[in-house]
């Protein structure tokens, strides 16, 4: 019997009339070949931002900003994928959805079973603390340390760019967990 | 003092000991913090050849992208700088770049000295 799936953050269920895209990568060719990773973030960002009209309230943000913003999270995600798929199953995932006032993106890639709890551990500590704090903290640890900053990515996200993030753990097989990872970009300019 | 480089495809680093200045320019992405390690090490000569008392420039005004690895890596050095505490720091963003108008700040969240010019 499957087990349930686990959902953590802000998790929608879309709705499949929104207009939507989708692809399928190969985690071990995107690790193999790095600047596939940064190659596909910046085709979806401008593919997506042209959906964008070119005149525009200034409560909006523009062509050029939209587009920034989405190469950014979708390469950190998409890195992450490269990085990070430990599972059996090697496939990436990639669907984008427009809507409204938003755009929402769903990375999927694939962990080891064991994988599973110290991830959903380290997830938990990003999503119920304050980003800045968290992020400043972070990086003065990594530099004390000399390792990594992991999270750094999602935090910088949620901080400077008002990004939300949703994550969902589906079990695929004995081998493989699926993770689902949203992302909730809106396109209300927050002036800085 | 020479002007030395890091040069990867889609990017480039320069240190100018004549200016003091580290220019980057393009896209850096790179895939784990040890590749990382050229840049460091460039940043690291700027400083050890500024003297004591000197403003380094940090020119980030043709950095189109730059990932959290690198971003971790920069902020990483100005958390070493600053506990030196004998080179000031100024960096130079541009304000059509987005991720420069949001996060090039941070920089003197880390460390209050660092000065921030977006042109």
């Amino acid at each position: 019997m499957a087990e349930a799936a686990q959902i953590l953050g802000d998790w929608n269920d879309m709705v499949e009339s929104a207009p939507n895209n989708r692809m399928v990568l190969d985690a071990s060719q995107l690790a193999k070949h790095w600047r596939r990773v940064s190659l596909t973030s910046d085709f979806w960002a401008y593919y997506l931002a042209l959906h964008v009209p070119g005149n525009l309230s200034r409560e909006r943000l523009n062509r050029e900003a939209l587009q920034s913003v989405l190469s950014y999270v979708l390469n950190e995600l998409i890195e992450n994928c490269a990085k990070f798929s430990t599972g059996v199953v090697k496939t990436v995932y990639f669907e984008s959805w427009n809507l409204d006032d938003f755009m929402v993106f769903q990375i999927t890639n694939h962990i080891r079973p064991e994988a599973q709890v110290p991830f959903t551990e380290f997830l938990h500590g990003l999503l119920n603390g304050d980003p800045t704090e968290l992020y400043f903290q972070r990086i003065e640890e990594s530099a004390e340390t000399g390792r990594g900053g992991s999270g750094l990515g999602y935090l910088t996200l949620m901080m400077d760019y008002g990004i939300r993030f949703g994550f969902r753990f589906r079990p695929v097989n004995e081998q493989s967990v699926a993770i689902d990872v949203q992302a909730h970009v809106s396109m209300i300019r927050k002036d800085s | 003092m020479t002007i030395q480089m890091v040069n990867g495809e889609d990017f480039s680093v320069q240190h100018d000991p004549g200016t003091k200045t580290v220019t980057f320019a393009g896209s850096i992405r790179l895939q784990t913090m040890e590749a990382y390690a050229p840049l460091r090490k460039l940043l690291d000569t700027a400083i050890a050849e500024a003297g004591s008392g000197a403003t380094v420039f940090l020119d980030f005004r043709e950095l189109r992208f730059l990932n959290s690895s690198g971003i971790n890596t920069i902020s990483r050095f100005v958390i070493d700088v600053r506990k030196q505490n004998d080179v000031m720091l100024k960096a130079l963003g541009n304000q059509e770049i987005y991720w420069q108008q949001k996060s090039l700040t941070n920089l003197q969240k880390l460390w209050p000295k660092v000065l921030i010019e977006i042109q």
